[in-house]
């Protein structure tokens, strides 16, 4: 809504000087947060203390006994300019991680994120085609039976949590029929029940808006003059109505599907997948600084750079936007 | 139409990622850890299941046998103990060999040990280096000269003083630690003093070697504080230089590992799975689910949401076949070899689950500072009282009706029978009467008849602060439960506090608590890695119990040179512990649950100490037990 209306290149431009801005906003409280919680990685919850000297040891070589010269040295490494100085061999350099002494962060983002892209990309797949068909046949025949079973259906993958879904779909689809693998990674096999599972509440949703706009587009004037010139009403559902019915649907696609890259943590859970959302959380919890300094990095990148992308695409599909 | 053009391409992008991320083929074993290792560097290491993998991935000079640890033959062939038993020559084998076929000499173990020991590794287990003569002096004195090089050259960085430190450094190390490699297949070990347990130490996977050439690849020398920084990149397969039966193949984050035999390994015929997946699975429910559909042969950890529930199931089980268990047993056959034999379960029994007593021990620690954070009563600074509370617990019911894992009642420390040669120890046990004796001997007693207990001053008996935390629903449970036995018993009114382990960890240090949840895992097979617990100055004596005439007693017994008498002293310390001074009130032995099918898998040990060793893991062989092809 913004009044004076901008070229596209404008708008990349703009964007684009924001991102470090943005990016650095997001460190620093991440960075606040991170180290106002109590505790210390080097030590185990609920195991053994190393004697004190260790402790101050390790400490001093991952700078945790300085927050000033972590924060400066981090944001160093992470952003470039380490390796252009050549005080690191990595380009964007995100750390040891504090935990896992033989992993570093880039290695865990390099492992987990392909992991978390496809499952998120998959389960955006399955909504939309899950999503269009009920709300498609709800839409076109509002009242009926079908459109009240695909609405139930709706409400309840709306309302559930993903874990109580997941697990319902392991022990009915895994465990009694044996048609997929229990949990884990690695072919398409694996990939469907948690893909399914992420998918659930962003199909329900779609359904409703294109249920929605299905009933409204249907009744208006344009279709009336289609159906007078003597088009099929399918023909007229698919190639008419459905193309409006779809813009608020292109619209909820972008920040759905940010969500879903990033938001599927339980779903990694459940299914034992070794992706990026399940190693964040750990991080969170064991309190790995530079593990959660550098996924936060990443992901916030990551949003900026799909909003943009979303805007773009948008003003490509709907010109009156622009 | 055009819309359809991106979603295409989505769709064949996701089909190309797919494809590169095949199944694996199936491995002759599979286990399930609830984590990840998180290094595979052996002088780092500190949890069970860590531990597990590096006992087949390095070999130390000697092993411990699973089932009955005894310490057997390893890298070293033989050796010898000087008659005062403070050095130790070691005769390494011939076809010790790395899995890049080099030989295994002393001065790897040279290398190693003293990577152990430096600060500059930051290993948790640095301390238990200490033992060997001067290894302590090395330690103080590297830190002196790192923390002094860092004030010099903090703002004037420079690497050629870094190299010089670090070679006096090793020059200090050669001529301070009793550590000497005459040749190639000879190591001399000077201890300090004499360790009673030292062999067993010699087996603990920290002592175990690193291949000095790969580690030492990725080590550097920070210029401005001049310690070693040492990166882990090494541990990585491909890079990796193992002595084990085993090396790993393949390392995905938090996902799985791939063990295959080491070629070069001396003793490769012993070895029975060619190949070990070991999956981590983080979600308790998924982890039972996975085993149950048959995609691993062993779960390591079972989740505490069904440990009770499939324990029952067992024991249900063995009721119906009691008779033949028992026959079976008295005819010295091991638990899974006679459940095995028997008929399969029915309805609402199991034999695929099974709890081991462990060599750990849950206990409640009291606080025994004088006072409590700002300057507050603390009545547990008296013993009469930590002895009435403890008194007034009933651990049977507890175990019978809270934690429900038909663990062993504990009143000492020590997990019984599970150090040879160590007798067993009794502490106090449940006696109300006596209970209120002790508290009214402290001077706490209901004077007034009023159904409070205060003091000769008419002080109230502070509420007691029960602290635990968060992580299992276990400790609740417990506090809970002798809440309401010392409300009962005691007339004392306490309250439970809950903190996330981070935070309950961090009032433990401050000592803000009068009774916290504890618990504790023997490092080795000797009673001081329970006793030094209660040290003064133990880092891990969260109860603030600083008593010089425990500190004498301990030195003393475990100084004893003669091993039997030793371990006489030391129960003797442990009996008057836990009899008079009773700094922690012991609640019953760990319990772990695993679970796998004794007719498919066989090599489990059930010795307390619970050494799983994976390399003599697999399917049961013998077909007099009836096993199904």
């Amino acid at each position: 809504m913004s009044a004076p209306s901008v070229s596209t290149g404008a708008l990349i431009l703009r964007r684009l000087v924001q991102l470090p801005f943005i990016v650095l906003a997001v460190y620093t409280l991440t960075f606040i947060l991170a180290w106002s919680v109590p505790g210390n990685p080097l030590e185990n919850p609920e195991g053994r203390r190393p004697p004190a000297e260790i402790v101050e040891a390790m400490k001093k070589q991952y700078k945790l006994d300085d927050p000033v010269a972590f924060y400066v040295d981090y944001l160093e490494k992470a952003s470039g300019i380490g390796y252009l100085r050549g005080t690191t061999d990595r380009v964007f350099d995100l750390g040891p991680s504090l935990k896992q002494p033989d992993w570093n962060v880039n290695e865990i983002l390099a492992t987990g994120l392909p992991v978390s892209i496809t499952l998120g990309l998959s389960a955006m797949i399955l909504a939309l085609m899950i999503g269009l068909f009920a709300g498609l046949v709800g839409g076109l025949r509002p009242g009926s039976p079908a459109d009240l079973a695909t609405q139930l259906v709706a409400i309840v993958g709306i309302s559930l949590p993903s874990f109580v879904i997941g697990s319902a779909l392991l022990m009915l689809l895994a465990v009694k029929l044996k048609l997929f693998p229990v949990g884990g990674w690695g072919g398409l096999s694996f990939i469907a029940l948690p893909a399914l599972t992420l998918s659930l509440p962003f199909a329900a949703y779609i359904s409703r808006l294109v249920r929605f706009g299905m009933i409204e587009e249907m009744g208006a004037d344009y279709i009336r003059t289609a159906r007078a010139k003597g088009l099929t009403r399918a023909r007229v559902a698919l190639r008419h109505a459905l193309k409006n019915a779809f813009l608020p649907v292109l619209s909820y696609l972008g920040p759905a599907t940010a969500v879903a890259l990033t938001g599927s943590f339980v779903v990694e859970k459940v299914f034992a997948v070794p992706g990026v959302g399940q190693h964040f959380v750990d991080g969170v919890l064991g309190k790995d600084i530079t593990l959660v300094m550098g996924v936060v990095l990443v992901y916030s990148t990551l949003m900026v750079v799909f909003n943009l992308v979303v805007d773009v695409m948008y003003r490509f599909v709907d010109p009156r936007i622009a | 139409m055009r819309l359809l053009v991106p979603i295409i391409a989505l769709v064949l992008a996701l089909a190309a990622a797919v494809s590169l991320d095949r199944p694996l083929p199936p491995a002759d074993f599979v286990l399930i850890d609830r984590s990840d290792v998180y290094t595979l560097d052996p002088q780092r290491m500190s949890y069970q299941h860590e531990l597990r993998r590096a006992r087949v991935l390095y070999e130390p000079l000697v092993n411990l046998r699973a089932a009955d640890c005894a310490v057997v033959p390893g890298v070293a062939e033989r050796w010898e103990v000087s008659p005062d038993g403070l050095t130790y020559t070691f005769h390494l084998r011939d076809d010790a060999k790395w899995s890049n076929g080099d030989p295994v000499t002393s001065e790897d173990f040279r290398y190693t040990w003293r990577r152990a020991i430096l600060p500059d590794s930051a290993a948790d287990y640095s301390g238990l280096f200490f033992a060997i003569a001067g290894a302590k002096e090395f330690f103080d004195a590297r830190e002196a000269m790192t923390t002094e090089f860092a004030a010099t050259h903090a703002a004037a960085p420079s690497p050629a003083d870094a190299e010089a430190l670090w070679k006096r450094t090793a020059e200090l190390f050669d001529t301070t630690v009793g550590l000497r490699a005459p040749d190639a297949r000879t190591l001399v070990v000077t201890l300090k003093a004499p360790v009673a347990y030292f062999l067993d130490l010699c087996a603990f996977p920290c002592f175990a070697p690193v291949h000095p050439p790969t580690v030492e690849a990725f080590v550097s020398i920070d210029p401005t504080s001049g310690r070693l920084i040492q990166r882990h990149d090494w541990t990585k397969p491909g890079r990796i230089v193992v002595n084990g039966p085993y090396m790993p193949t393949i390392w995905r984050y938090k996902r799985d590992m791939r063990l295959e035999q080491n070629p070069h390994y001396w003793n490769k015929d012993a070895v029975v799975a060619k190949t070990i997946e070991c999956r981590t699975v983080e979600n308790a429910n998924t982890g039972v689910l996975s085993f149950q559909s048959g995609a691993a042969d062993w779960l390591t950890d079972l989740g505490p949401e069904y440990r009770t529930e499939m324990i029952a199931e067992r024991r249900a089980y063995l009721e119906r076949f009691k008779a033949d268990l028992e026959a079976g047993l008295a005819r010295g056959g091991r638990v899974d070899d006679v459940v095995a034999a028997l008929p399969p379960p029915g309805e609402g029994e199991r034999r695929d689950a099974r709890g081991f007593s462990a060599f750990g021990t849950d206990f409640f620690s009291f606080n025994c500072r004088p006072e409590l954070p700002g300057g507050k009563l603390n009545p547990f600074s008296d013993a009469r009282v930590r002895r009435a509370f403890a008194l007034a617990v009933d651990k049977q019911a507890l175990v019978d009706r809270v934690t429900r894992l038909n663990e062993h009642v504990a009143s000492t420390l020590v997990p019984h029978g599970t150090i040879a040669g160590y007798p067993i120890v009794e502490g106090l046990g449940y006696d109300p009467d006596r209970a209120r004796a002790e508290l009214k001997a402290a001077g706490w007693d209901d004077r007034d008849g009023d159904g409070i207990v205060e003091n000769a001053e008419g002080v109230k008996f502070p509420t007691v602060d029960i602290l635990y935390s968060t992580s299992s629903p276990r400790y609740q449970n417990l506090a809970l439960a002798m809440r309401d036995m010392w409300k009962r018993e005691l007339r004392v009114a306490a309250e439970c506090r809950s903190k996330d382990s981070k935070l309950y960890k961090n009032d433990l240090q401050k000592g803000n608590f009068m009774i916290a949840r504890g618990g504790w895992y023997g490092d080795y097979g000797d009673p001081t890695t329970w006793l030094d617990l209660q040290q003064s100055q133990n880092g891990n004596n969260d109860r603030g119990y600083r008593n010089p005439e425990f500190d004498r007693r301990l030195a003393e017994a475990s100084g004893e040179t003669d091993p039997a008498l030793r371990l006489r002293k030391l129960a003797e310390v442990e009996r008057w512990l836990f009899n008079e001074e009773m700094p922690m009130l012991p609640i019953c032995n760990y319990v772990s649950v695993y679970m796998y099918d004794p007719v498919e898998t066989a090599g489990i040990t059930d010795h307390p100490r619970l050494e799983q060793d994976l390399s003599v893991l697999g399917p049961r062989r013998d077909a007099a037990t009836g096993s199904a092809p």
